[in-house]
């Protein structure tokens, strides 16, 4: 059979190869011929090159004689082995050390020169050596110096001067030398260099050009072109995909973590209602251990009203007002604010909750709270209201007008004039009472409430803010809310606020309301409180207050001077007075009730309806601003008419108190817990009866659901039905003043005029 | 006599004496690369056709057979096919043309650009591999008319486009190296004005080029180096192995490069050291530890590389030391767990060497396998790669040049015939020298996570 007549398989470097010997495979030669199915590998040498003479004699040779001839060999220049100074060049020995050598690279270079000086050195070397010394590895550092510094130009006589810091007449005698040698010298320096590449590419095809740098280039496939400018595409867009998927992927978590928040609220909220937790007691008093943070008062912008931040925290306005730091009081050596914590949450979303809309909501408590969150469900984060507290922060809340420390900067406390009749004199004061000489007593008219330390602000647009502070008084404070809705003040007090008190002569004793209210009517605390402003009160108001204003603030009091045009009742002031004479009573007889003890509860009392009060503040004063938008048209007189001029305090009351407030007040002067029925019904009844009230209103909804406390939405509330009957009443103030003022509005007047600017250093 | 001299120009081809190694005359035609006048005579670089380019010399004309001179054949009667004249190879007729009046026939005197590309270009030609000869492209260069810089992976050239007269000739007439003087093979990128010097003086140990014996005594003063300035990774008697960094010893790695590219066509220079490691052998007596040879190795390769360019230095050749370096180059392999292979191109004393290693190695296996319980001993071809490191393919080549693959009775077996075996044990016999992987002390870095090289 033919030995070509079938074709070998493919020779398989993974099958076993049998290994035979010749002399057992007598048959062999018949395959031979096959052998050439193997296909026959490259030499891996250039084909040229291959067939050269030598190369193949040398392959013949060996194939024939599988050993390479001595005349077989490929012949190659000759080389010597001969040298016979060999040993006197390389002079002395080296003994071989047991160890490997290892050996730094980067030792080597020793600030040896690399010149070498050559025999025509020598000759000058020996000649200047007649009239000094001069080493040779002297002369060779100099030349090398004289070289390396001469790259581009050859180096002058004076920089040489400066360069070798030899001896004149050697530098002279080494310097003309080598400007000399050079000269004669062929190569580019003395020391003999590897040309180097020169950046334009016109060495690229020098020969003598060596080692040249590698320019980063990408490794495509040759022949391809497209290769490198679509693979840095590809580079590009995977970069930006990568980026993309990052993005996404913490979008992703941070919506995750928004809707875990949102359950969880929902839950808290849920839980909280079925325990019948309305006033936040007992919420607060799960989440005060956790509140490990700083805590801070949050500020309250007393804004037009849309919304009544009943958390007591933030007050913002439709706008966005630019709240950084400063609005913030943080106190934070006071331990009992943990309130605040838990709540900041929702009042940093709250923002988004359009002001002018929330009318639909209003009812739908626990979908509004919700909504809040699908409201702003990316991107919203930076809203500025961070409650962080930074050192600046904590010692400036005093907004535009705020003084601001810069770094580095030691203040001393101010020292005030007797006129504040103050402590400012005090400057060891700590704790409570350097709040107190930052913050006042400070109650507001609508929900009538003391909110405990405040101080005010103006904010943007002549907005009234209230920052608070909190305290360990807060409890009894809390108290005297209450107090001042079922008892009435003793006359010449309740008039006014502002008492004062100074506390440092009774750091203890302020725990005690006794203590508390003893101190605020011998003025010796400053509180700030609505006027009530009904009928011949102005007058009253008037009276009073001034010169407690000025005492107080220095006379920086701004006094409406309109207050007339409100048409408050005088009815209505006596009414509001009884009010508070009760509301002061009660005060009283809960203060014999309630013992320091109790405080935690009292505490979280006083921080719902505080929060209520400031919310309610904030409706009140601010709505002028938002007027013309279909906020809660009210203009508020404080807010038009004299920025400066303060939310006030409860008892004051606008009218709308007069009416249902007032009964109100009457019927549940006890706790926070007994308001919250009539606070519910409350809602209802004045939302549907103005538009701009129902609009204001929802925002404190929203706080609510988040919220619940119902006292406070009932002071909302309250504060906005006042707030709808302001504009009727200040129409000549504000001519912004909304259209269906209702006489009842008048309250807010009073409002106005009853403000004290309360000025706080 | 000096007439007809006066005709011999570069590109010329003409019978050129020389002795061969049995000291006979011969007659080899050679062509004339280039002609220097110095005082009172021409002097003639000749390349002698079919012998390596080591071997082209200086001549002197009474060494050339003027008689059968032929000229370089005349550029315009060969038109390049895309059109640009000049860029094609002009060839030397094949057939001897003797007649001297052809000269403006064959050779365009009047065309004065002609002297200038006229040399480079038959070398050029020569580059071509034989098929690709009638091409026109210039093998890998772009078309795009922009002179391309080499690739950047790998020491040697294959594509020798930018080969040109310059590279194509012996600048160095000598170097001495520690007790020896080197005869120059190839050209070698020493600075320009050294390559006028009779004798090149290197540094043994450090490689410094220096352009006297006084400047050498002078180095020597100052140059206390008596080994590679490297890591010793092997030693065993008087052989270590020094692993040097051509990116944290460029001095070194450079100068070390220059000596070598006068032994090896093929290496490029164009490019940093960076990218590669040197291995050098040395051999200790008193005065230190003396360079034997070198491998360079890139410290990534792409192509399964574990030698980029391999030499022992002309003095030590012929002894062992070739495959001594081979061997350890696959050692090295072997710790790396790698197989690998010698960048191409091959030389013809590389080829050799490695045929002969490969050899070696191979049929050290084969016969050393025993029958495995009566059965024929056998063996994959993957199998014998792993063992040794050499890549698969240059097993097959191996094999195959041994003729000791066979077909038979339908499958593939491995015949070893008695004089390969007897071959191959005379020359065990003589290789005395060999790798103690006990002595190597390496342990292989992964490259691609230390930045760039």
């Amino acid at each position: 059979m033919s030995k070509l007549s079938f074709r070998a398989r493919a020779l398989d470097a993974a099958k076993p190869l049998p290994i035979y010997r010749n002399k057992d495979l007598p048959d062999l030669n018949d395959c031979v011929s096959i052998n050439r199915a193997v296909p026959q590998m490259p030499t891996g040498m250039e084909k040229e090159e291959e067939s050269e003479h030598h190369l193949q004699r040398a392959i013949s040779a060996q194939s024939v004689f599988r050993e390479k001839k001595e005349n077989m060999v490929i012949p190659v220049p000759e080389a010597e082995s001969n040298i016979t100074y060999y040993d006197r060049l390389y002079k002395g020995e080296l003994r071989i050390p047991k160890q490997l050598f290892h050996i730094q690279p980067l030792g080597l270079d020793n600030e040896q020169p690399d010149y070498d000086m050559d025999s025509e050195d020598e000759i000058l070397l020996n000649r200047l050596n007649r009239k000094m010394e001069i080493k040779p590895i002297q002369f060779e550092t100099m030349v090398d110096r004289l070289e390396k510094a001469s790259t581009n130009q050859m180096v002058t006589i004076t920089e040489a001067k400066l360069l070798l810091n030899e001896d004149d007449y050697l530098l002279k005698a080494v310097y003309d030398y080598w400007v000399r040698k050079r000269k004669n010298c062929r190569g580019p320096s003395l020391i003999p260099l590897i040309k180097l590449e020169k950046r334009d590419g016109s060495t690229n095809n020098d020969a003598y050009v060596a080692f040249r740098r590698r320019t980063e280039k990408m490794q495509t496939r040759k022949n391809r072109k497209n290769d490198e400018a679509s693979y840095e595409k590809m580079l590009k867009l995977r970069r930006e995909f990568s980026r993309t998927v990052t993005i996404l992927e913490m979008i992703k978590r941070r919506e995750k973590s928004k809707r875990e928040l949102l359950h969880l609220t929902l839950e808290v909220v849920e839980k909280r209602y079925q325990m019948g937790d309305f006033t936040g007691e007992v919420l607060s008093e799960v989440t005060a251990p956790l509140a490990e943070k700083p805590v801070y008062t949050v500020p309250i912008t007393v804004t037009n009203g849309n919304r009544h931040n009943h958390k007591a925290e933030i007050k913002i306005k439709s706008g966005g007002l630019p709240y950084h730091g400063y609005h913030h009081v943080s106190v934070k050596d006071e331990d009992p604010f943990d309130f605040v914590r838990p709540k900041k949450k929702y009042t940093r979303r709250e923002p988004l909750c359009r002001p002018g809309r929330p009318a639909k909501r209003q009812h739908i408590v626990n979908k509004a709270d919700i909504k809040q969150y699908d409201f702003h469900s990316s991107g919203e984060e930076d809203y500025p209201l961070s409650p962080s507290s930074e050192p600046d922060e904590e010692n400036d809340p005093d907004g535009t007008f705020a003084f601001r420390r810069k770094a580095g900067c030691h203040y001393l406390a101010p020292c005030l004039d007797q006129t504040s009749g103050l402590l400012w004199d005090h400057p060891e004061l700590a704790g409570l009472d350097a709040l107190r000489h930052r913050q006042s007593l400070t109650a507001l008219s609508v929900p009538q409430r003391c909110v405990g330390l405040a101080r005010r602000r103006v904010g943007r647009g002549g907005r009234v803010l209230l920052d608070r502070a909190s305290s360990d008084l807060d409890g009894v404070l809390k108290q005297l809310d209450s107090g001042v809705f079922s008892s009435s003040f003793p006359k010449g007090l309740s008039d006014h606020q502002v008492p004062t008190q100074n506390h440092r002569t009774m750091p203890g004793s302020a725990s005690s309301l006794t203590d508390l209210l003893s101190n605020i009517q011998a003025l010796r605390w400053r509180f700030f409180r609505p006027r009530s402003t009904q009928g011949d009160d102005s007058g009253e108001g008037r009276t009073g207050r001034p010169s407690m204003d000025n005492r107080l603030s220095g006379g920086l009091f701004v006094h409406t001077k309109n207050s007339g045009s409100g048409g408050i009742t005088e009815e209505q002031y006596q009414v509001h007075q009884q009010a508070l004479a009760q509301m002061q009573k009660q005060q009283l007889a809960q203060l014999q009730l309630k013992t320091a003890g109790s405080t935690d509860c009292i505490i979280s009392k006083t921080l719902d309806s505080a929060g209520a009060h400031f919310a309610a503040s904030a409706v009140i004063s601010a709505p002028g601003q938002v007027n013309n938008e279909n906020k809660p048209d009210n203009t508020s007189v404080n807010g038009v008419v004299q920025p400066l001029v303060e939310s006030l305090p409860p008892h004051s009351t606008s009218t709308s108190q007069g009416g249902t407030g007032l009964d109100r007040s009457g019927r549940t002067p006890s706790s926070g817990g007994p308001l919250l029925p009539a606070s519910h019904s409350t809602t209802p009844q004045s939302l549907p009866n103005h538009r701009g009230h129902g609009s204001a209103v929802s925002p404190a909804h929203h706080h609510h659901n988040a919220r619940p406390s119902p006292s406070s939405l009932k002071l909302a509330t309250m504060a906005t039905s006042s707030l709808d009957r302001v504009p009727k009443v200040t129409p000549a103030i504000s001519s912004m003043a909304r259209d269906n003022h209702e006489p009842e509005r008048l309250a807010l007047n009073g409002i106005s005029e009853t403000t004290v600017p309360m000025e706080v250093t | 006599m000096a007439d007809s001299s006066v005709d011999v120009v570069e590109g010329c081809r003409l019978p050129v004496l020389r002795k061969n190694q049995e000291n006979e005359d011969e007659w080899p035609l050679a062509e004339i690369l280039s002609v220097k006048e110095i005082p009172g005579r021409k002097l003639y670089y000749v390349h002698y056709i079919d012998f390596n380019k080591r071997l082209d010399e200086w001549v002197t004309p009474d060494r050339l057979d003027m008689k059968k001179l032929q000229f370089p054949k005349k550029e315009a009667k060969t038109p390049t096919k895309n059109g640009l004249p000049g860029s094609r190879p002009s060839s030397p007729e094949s057939e001897v043309v003797r007649v001297v009046g052809a000269v403006s026939h064959y050779y365009s005197v009047g065309n004065g650009t002609a002297r200038r590309p006229m040399p480079n270009q038959p070398g050029r030609k020569r580059k071509q591999p034989p098929n690709c000869g009638g091409t026109d492209e210039d093998s890998q260069d772009s078309s795009d008319g922009i002179p391309s810089t080499p690739r950047m992976t790998g020491s040697l050239v294959s594509d020798r486009s930018h080969d040109d007269i310059v590279t194509r000739m012996k600048n160095i007439d000598c170097i001495e190296l520690g007790r020896h003087r080197l005869k120059p093979w190839y050209f070698s990128p020493y600075p320009q004005e050294l390559t006028t010097l009779p004798i090149l003086y290197l540094c043994e140990f450090c490689l410094k080029y220096l352009k006297s014996l006084k400047c050498l005594q002078r180095h020597l003063t100052k140059c206390n180096l008596r080994h590679p300035p490297g890591n010793e990774i092997y030693r065993k008697g008087t052989i270590s192995f020094f692993e040097i960094d051509g990116r944290k010893n460029k001095t070194y790695s450079q100068n070390l490069c220059l000596l070598a590219k006068c032994f090896l066509d093929h290496k490029t220079l164009y490019y940093d050291t960076d990218p590669f490691l040197f291995y050098v052998m040395t051999e200790y007596d008193a005065k230190g530890f003396h360079i034997v040879g070198y491998f360079s190795k890139e410290k990534e390769s792409t192509e399964d590389y574990n030698v980029a360019c391999i030499l022992t230095l002309p003095p030590y050749q012929r002894r062992g030391y070739g495959k001594l370096l081979i061997e350890f180059s696959y050692e090295l392999s072997k710790v790396e767990g790698k197989t690998g292979t010698p960048e191409k191109p091959l030389s013809d004393l590389g080829l050799l060497s490695y045929r002969s290693y490969w050899s070696q190695t191979i049929l050290e296996i084969l016969m050393d396998l025993k029958p495995d319980n009566g059965e024929r001993p056998q063996i994959t071809i993957n199998d014998i790669s792993e063992i040794t490191s050499v890549k698969k393919e240059d097993v097959i080549s191996t094999l195959q040049y041994l003729n000791l693959i066979n077909y038979y009775k339908g499958q593939y077996i491995l015949t070893l015939s008695e004089d390969i075996v007897e071959g191959h044990e005379r020359a065990m016999q003589k290789r005395h020298l060999r790798i103690d992987s006990k002595c190597l002390h390496f342990t292989p870095k992964d490259w691609s996570k230390r930045g760039k090289w």
